[in-house]
Formats: structure tokens, sequence, C-alpha cells
């Protein structure tokens, strides 16, 4: 895990997409086996009584790739402030997800660098997840 | 989708605004934190095995329900349509925090894809044991009514 400084950064850098395959099982151990959950998130059958196409990815479980993928861009030096999603359209268990996101603002507030990002999650190459993270990125020692 | 052309939500709803649940305790479990980290592939030290401290979408396993006498039921179904998580402090497994939900806004909005709708906006705040905030989240439900079938 590399560690970025703010100095290192500029608006516009752009994040390496990362691809995950969501599934009904990483959905359901992602909220663990003996919790009760949606029954769309692990069985498509459900999911298609609902209206959807099969079984449903948690909006809990993208968030969570969401926050992950800012976090280990960032470094372990970093700290999350805020991460903010809006779902756009629900996602299917099976197909795949890419992450990408894109630096839009630096600035400093009261000594502290923030870095704020766009970040999205895109099957078939359509935004399903939008989302802005805040992250406070130290100055190179 | 009939035009809607006057809000549907009432006084009644908007008295609701700013009402907060009981505290509940949820509890970071390490347990939950170790199998999520593994699912999600992290590998930042700063919560690893030993650290005690929680990776932050540990907040995904202690959401609450929201609780159903602070939901103005203005439209017949609902949603998650926005989520926001935030951070003061770090989240320490196994420390108890009590979690209070509020109800902070209900507004009308006009068009988009479920046409007339209401959003429902919540945050929850997560108290450490000297009743400071580590984290909070802000949920937003839109409501809408399903077009008649």
């Amino acid at each position: 895990m590399s560690q970025l400084y703010y100095e290192d950064i500029a608006t516009d850098d752009e994040l390496e997409p990362r691809e995950q395959l969501p599934t009904e099982d990483k959905a359901v151990e992602f909220f663990g086996r003996d919790n009760p959950t949606n029954p769309a998130f692990g069985d498509a059958e459900a999911g298609r009584r609902m209206g959807f196409g099969g079984a449903l990815v948690p909006g809990l479980l993208k968030l969570s790739w969401i926050t992950n993928y800012v976090g280990m861009w960032a470094g372990s030096e970093a700290n999350l402030r805020s991460v903010r999603v809006a779902f756009r359209r629900p996602d299917i268990a099976g197909r795949p997800l890419t992450l990408a996101g894109r630096v839009v603002d630096k600035r400093q507030e009261d000594g502290v660098n923030v870095v704020e990002l766009e970040v999205v999650t895109l099957a078939d190459d359509q935004p399903t997840v939008r989302g802005n993270v805040q992250v406070e990125i130290p100055s190179r020692p | 989708m009939a035009d809607v052309t006057e809000s549907k939500i009432t006084d009644e709803h908007r008295a609701m605004i700013g009402q907060r649940s009981d505290p509940i305790e949820v509890v970071p479990k390490t347990a939950d934190a170790q199998r999520m980290r593994d699912l999600l592939g992290d590998t930042d030290p700063r919560w690893a095995d030993g650290t005690g401290v929680a990776p932050p979408y540990i907040l995904a396993m202690l959401e609450p329900r929201l609780p159903a006498e602070l939901s103005p039921q203005v439209l017949s179904s609902g949603i998650l349509t926005q989520t926001e998580w935030k951070f003061s402090q770090p989240i320490k497994l196994e420390e108890p925090l009590q979690a209070v939900t509020q109800l902070i806004d209900v507004r009308d909005r006009l068009g988009g894809r479920y046409g007339y709708s209401v959003l429902v906006m919540f945050q929850t705040s997560y108290l450490n044991s000297a009743g400071e905030e580590a984290a909070a989240s802000l949920r937003t439900i839109t409501q809408f009514d399903r077009p008649e079938s």
C-alpha cells in the first residue's frame, strides 16, 4: 500500500480503475451468513420477483467498495472525512462493476489538506452509483 | 403518471422534523471487521488484526433500521437513494456506541424518474462513551407512489 502526499496530487488526476465482480455469495458474506438481509441480495429469483433482472447488489457493499477504493489510493496516513453516494440505478449480481475516480478539488482548511474526489461505479459504461469523497492527505515530510 | 401541482407534505409531517429516536447501543464487532476486510481485500495496516480499530465501512453493519415513528409516510413506496458517511474519530472494535437517529428534513421533488416524489432525510449519530460523535450517517429515502397496474 503506497502513500500519496498532498503536493503530489493535482485536480483532474484520475484513479486507476478497479473492477469488481459482485455475486450473490459476496452479498451474503458481506453482511454475514447469520445476519438477516434483503432476500433479493442472495437469491436471483427473489430479485426477479421484485422486478429486477436478478439478485440485487447491496448499496452498502458498493459504498464500502468505494470507501476502500479511495482509502487504498490515498494511503494509510490519510484520513477519510466523508463519503456521499447517490444510488442511480440497481446493479445485478454477476455483472462486472468498474470503480473509477477523479480528483475534483484540493484545498487547505484550517491547516488541513483536503482532497475531494468524484467516484462512480460503472456497469456497461453507465454510472450506477455516483459519489463524492473527502479525504485529508498529509504533506510530504 | 398524474401531474402533482401541490405538495402532499402536511404540517403534521413537517412537525416530525427534528424528532430523535431513543439511543440504541451498537457494537462494532471484531468478527464483522475481519470478514468485511477480507471480502474487500483491504490491506490497510490501521485496522489490521490486533489494532483494535474498525475499518470505516463497519458502519454498514451498525446502521439501525429507520424508526417507524420518525418516518412520515407521505407516499406509498420508498427506496434508499443516497447515503453519506462522515467520520470524526477512529471507531474502536468492541466499544459500544450509542446510535441516535433524527429526522432532519422532508421535502418535495418534482420531476425525475419517479415523477412527483418526496425526499425524507435521516441522520444517525454514533456517540462514544464520552458522548462525542465518532461517526454519522445520512440516509435519504425517496418516497413515490407506484403507478397503478
